[in-house]
């Protein structure tokens, strides 16, 4: 570590990343398009321009991102003579830039626009017609390419470079003609498309999936954690106000996933929005289900429990350390067994970020005590048992929907689920809250915690598992008495 | 113009210079010889060149010697090195390598030689410009013939200096003359200029230690060689020393490359060497090295041409390619051609240079064809000042900003002209089409 001086305050600096990491750690800000943390830095956007003083020697104007802090620097990135620089390079950026914000995805949360209303000039100079391009290009499944509103910063190109290590976009032609492309215009492949729209500081890349669905301040967003596999990226979740979860991003994080995460984990927002919630408790009378308060149906439970030893409790892989230590409780308050759901690996695995293992909080369960099994295994374990009470969302379709709509009626299934659930077996299923409603901790393969977050409420009727089972707990008299009567 | 001592063109000028047997005639890979088999270190070879004073003549006007003391240590870093010469000679108006690999191929490669074993280098790499297609094929039949007379190659003349010689076609791109676009074009990359530092000398080629030299900086190697560092040093003016070519192009009689002493003025070469203005006319603007330097205006012509003579008039001397425009040329016409190089060649890495260069070529173009706006001069200006000095990864930008710069300042009135009177009134006439079926 070395000591520099940022806008008269001594900090501390690593020499070894550039100057502009030790401005952003210290809470000063430096615009930066080219200049990306998960990426090398190239320095061509040159928008990070802040006046340093080595020594003796006048102060210079230079680029943060490829300048490396050395002991007794002095920064100044607001003297007069750094700021106009950064807005006559801000000017040039604008040249051409079609200024289409009221119809770009990007607006809110586009750096050049931010910017630009921070320091450019209301008015600009140009009396030169901008320059005509591609508005979509589609460059694959995933992305499109608005070629007017690129600034040529290349953190795209360098992504693919550097990240996946698969090069596929370059800068192709000259000067103000240059365009991001693909060879010989070929679609992007890979699990890792999506992170191009998350680095490109301007609205030019852009996920089909997300184009035209939000403005970006209507988004309430949260930081959350990926559950689409053992990884656990840190992400961040956007939910339209009062609508669906809109879309999953990545949140740096450098322990877990860095800046990144992959199309699988970015797309999944199914299973958070899908309709047919399971609300209330739903108690089987004669042949029917019907719809019941949530108390009724947590007394079903509760009875089913004591009136039988040696239930089995089956836990969805997507169940939190919380409710996974819950339900452990209750399960040997009732001497009753308890596994997870552990199906097999899949084969999105890759040397990123993917694991292939679906059970995104296999260490938490495990390491709470609770044994994983195969969906194979379970089913057999419920048929032969007496009561079973499956809990967590999607547990039934990862034990396999046919399977338990086959279970034999002679077990008396309890189930708390997201989606009503079809079997013979079924005694009572009560509606339980999604990833993105509830909110809770998940323990990924290294053994890094992360958290879920509440961003959307629940529908009517739906509480977390969570909640179910501290009620179910207050109901249920301790195992002593119930021994004992 | 007194009475001066050539040797730069003096071999070009033999018929059949370019095989080795005719070189070796004219005394030929002497030089080489001398620091081979003469017992020179390349220390002292180091040593002769910066004593020499002579000046990089590819642009920058750096010391020579200098630039090739600033590969470090071999003892200290055992990394392989290379030299690379740049002759992508592709700036409007330079012509001067060209004459060189043409006429006299073999010295360009001694020259090579002796910078490649100044610096300890194990190979050269010549890159050449790909529309320079007679000076690659000379330099590369010439690299054949001296590596058959193992004048390239393992223990060159029986000594244990060992150096390869590879040439390189460029793809055409004015970037790639730039030394780090060079370097990355070498490599099989987009000709895109890196961020210095690191320097050459430091993390070239490869990223090994790397210098970059002009064909005419090497080029004197053997002479200085030969004929001594005071020998070369008593030549010229106070800074600025030896003989140099001057390409001398556009409205004048007998536009060519000539041979000149640093100390001699542009007069003397316009009306000495090129004959004089052509039909007549007066001189009235011209660029004393390249279209990248400062305009000056046609008064400007009594100055001595050397670097110091030149930045005191607040130009500089480039690459010795005056280009000179008589009193009828439209200077908007002349900026309009200028600033679309320059947009056309922009690597497009940074902002300023990519924009910023479209921007200055549409601006001149408009005045050119009269649809200037009143606000565009101040725009010009303000447009070169964002552009320039040092804002951008490489020169590019600068190279654009500085004439522009010095047209907006020097011919300010003439632009405004071109604006108020909405057409260009130094224009060319329109031609006359004959109409369809007049013959």
């Amino acid at each position: 570590m070395v000591k520099i001086t940022v806008n008269g305050r001594v900090v501390d600096a690593d020499p070894t990343k550039p100057l502009i990491r030790a401005c952003h750690d210290n809470d000063v800000d430096v615009p930066m398009y080219c200049y990306h943390p998960g990426l090398s830095p190239v320095g061509s956007c040159r928008i990070c321009q802040v006046e340093v003083k080595q020594g003796e020697a006048p102060g210079r104007v230079m680029v943060a991102c490829r300048t490396q802090p050395v002991e007794g620097m002095i920064v100044d990135t607001e003297s007069p003579k750094a700021h106009d620089t950064r807005r006559e390079c801000l000017e040039f950026l604008l040249k051409n830039h079609p200024l289409d914000c009221p119809i770009c995805d990007k607006a809110g949360e586009c750096d050049l626009q931010d910017y630009a209303y921070d320091e450019g000039q209301a008015e600009g100079r140009s009396n030169e017609p901008r320059r005509p391009m591609e508005k979509r290009k589609s460059l694959g499944d995933v992305i499109v390419l608005d070629e007017e509103r690129c600034i040529l910063c290349s953190r795209c190109v360098r992504f693919f470079e550097e990240v996946p290590k698969k090069a596929q976009l370059t800068v192709s032609d000259l000067g103000s003609r240059s365009i991001i492309s693909t060879f010989m215009d070929r679609p992007l492949t890979g699990n890792y498309q999506g992170n191009i729209a998350d680095l490109c500081p301007v609205g030019a890349l852009t996920l089909k999936k997300f184009r035209f669905q939000a403005r970006v301040w209507n988004l309430v967003k949260m930081a959350s954690t990926c559950v689409e596999c053992s990884r656990g990226c840190s992400i961040q979740v956007e939910v339209l106000r009062g609508s669906d979860v809109k879309r999953f991003r990545p949140r740096a994080n450098e322990k877990v996933n860095g800046h990144w995460m992959c199309d699988y984990g970015r797309f999944a927002i199914g299973h958070a929005n899908a309709d047919g919630r399971l609300e209330g408790a739903r108690i089987m009378e004669g042949v029917t289900l019907l719809q019941s308060p949530i108390e009724d149906g947590l007394c079903a439970v509760r009875d089913a429990l004591m009136s039988s030893k040696g239930a089995l409790f089956v836990l969805s892989p997507y169940c939190t350390v919380e409710e996974g230590q819950a339900l452990l409780e209750l399960a040997r308050r009732h001497r009753a067994e308890i596994a997870f759901v552990s199906p097999a690996a899949n084969a999105l695995k890759d040397d990123l970020l993917h694991t292939g293992d679906p059970c995104p909080n296999r260490r938490g369960l495990s390491e709470l005590g609770i044994a994983g099994d195969t969906p194979l295994n379970l089913t057999k374990r419920i048929a032969a048992a007496k009561v079973a009470v499956v809990a967590g969302e999607r547990v039934v379709e990862i034990l396999g929907a046919a399977e338990v709509k086959a279970l034999p009626a002679t077990v008396a299934l309890y189930a708390f689920e997201c989606h009503p659930v079809e079997a013979r077996a079924l005694r009572c299923e009560i509606g339980i809250a999604n990833h993105v409603e509830r909110a809770g901790t998940v323990v990924n393969l290294d053994g890094i915690r992360g958290p879920l977050a509440a961003v959307k409420p629940a529908p009517r009727g739906v509480r977390a598992l969570s909640r179910h089972l501290e009620d179910l707990a207050r109901l249920s008299p301790l195992s002593k008495e119930s021994a004992s009567r | 113009m007194k009475a001066f001592e050539t040797y730069l063109l003096d071999r070009a000028k033999v018929e059949g210079n370019h095989q080795l047997a005719t070189y070796e005639k004219l005394g030929g890979y002497k030089g080489l010889e001398k620091v081979l088999k003469g017992g020179m270190t390349p220390a002292t070879v180091v040593d002769e060149m910066k004593k020499s004073g002579l000046r990089g003549r590819g642009g920058a006007g750096f010391s020579t010697g200098m630039k090739w003391s600033f590969m470090p240590d071999i003892t200290k870093d055992p990394r392989v090195r290379y030299l690379a010469i740049n002759a992508d000679e592709s700036e409007p108006g330079t012509c001067k390598d060209r004459v060189l690999m043409e006429k006299d191929p073999h010295g360009v490669i001694e020259g090579a030689l002796i910078a490649a074993y100044a610096i300890r280098a194990s190979a050269v790499y010549v890159y050449v410009r790909g529309e320079y297609r007679l000076s690659h094929d000379r330099m590369a039949a010439a690299v054949k013939e001296a590596r058959a007379a193992n004048l390239v190659g393992k223990n060159i003349l029986g000594s244990d200096y060992s150096c390869e010689v590879h040439m390189h076609k460029g793809a055409g791109a004015y970037i790639c003359g730039e030394e780090t676009g060079l370097m990355e074009s070498l490599e099989g990359k987009r000709g895109h200029p890196r961020q210095k530092p690191p320097f050459p000398a430091q993390s070239g080629l490869w990223s090994s230690p790397t210098t970059v030299n002009n064909v005419e900086t090497v080029f004197n190697a053997p002479y200085i060689i030969e004929r001594g560092a005071a020998w070369h040093a008593a030549i010229g003016t106070q800074n600025s020393k030896g003989n140099f070519l001057v390409g001398i192009s556009g409205h004048v009689n007998k536009p060519g490359v000539y041979e000149l002493p640093f100390g001699v003025t542009a007069q003397e070469i316009l009306e000495e060497k090129a004959g004089g203005v052509w039909k007549d006319r007066k001189l009235k603007a011209w660029f004393p090295g390249g279209s990248s330097c400062s305009l000056l205006k046609g008064s400007d012509v009594d100055v001595v041409l050397d670097h110091d003579s030149l930045r005191a008039r607040g130009s500089s001397l480039g690459t010795a390619a005056m280009v000179m425009m008589d009193d009828h040329t439209s200077m908007a016409r002349v900026m309009e051609v200028i600033a679309r190089f320059y947009e056309h060649e922009s690597c497009g890495q940074c902002s300023q240079c990519r924009e910023g260069t479209q921007w200055l070529s549409q601006i001149f173009h408009r005045i050119a064809h009269g649809h200037g706006l009143e606000d565009d001069v101040a725009t010009l200006e303000a447009l070169a000042k964002g552009m320039a000095p040092g804002k951008t990864i490489c020169a590019l930008s600068d190279a654009a900003a500085i004439p522009t710069l010095s047209a907006v300042k020097l011919f300010k009135d003439e632009l405004i002209e071109c604006i108020r009177q909405k057409r260009d009134p130094l224009a060319a006439p329109a031609p006359k089409y004959a109409t369809v079926g007049a013959h």
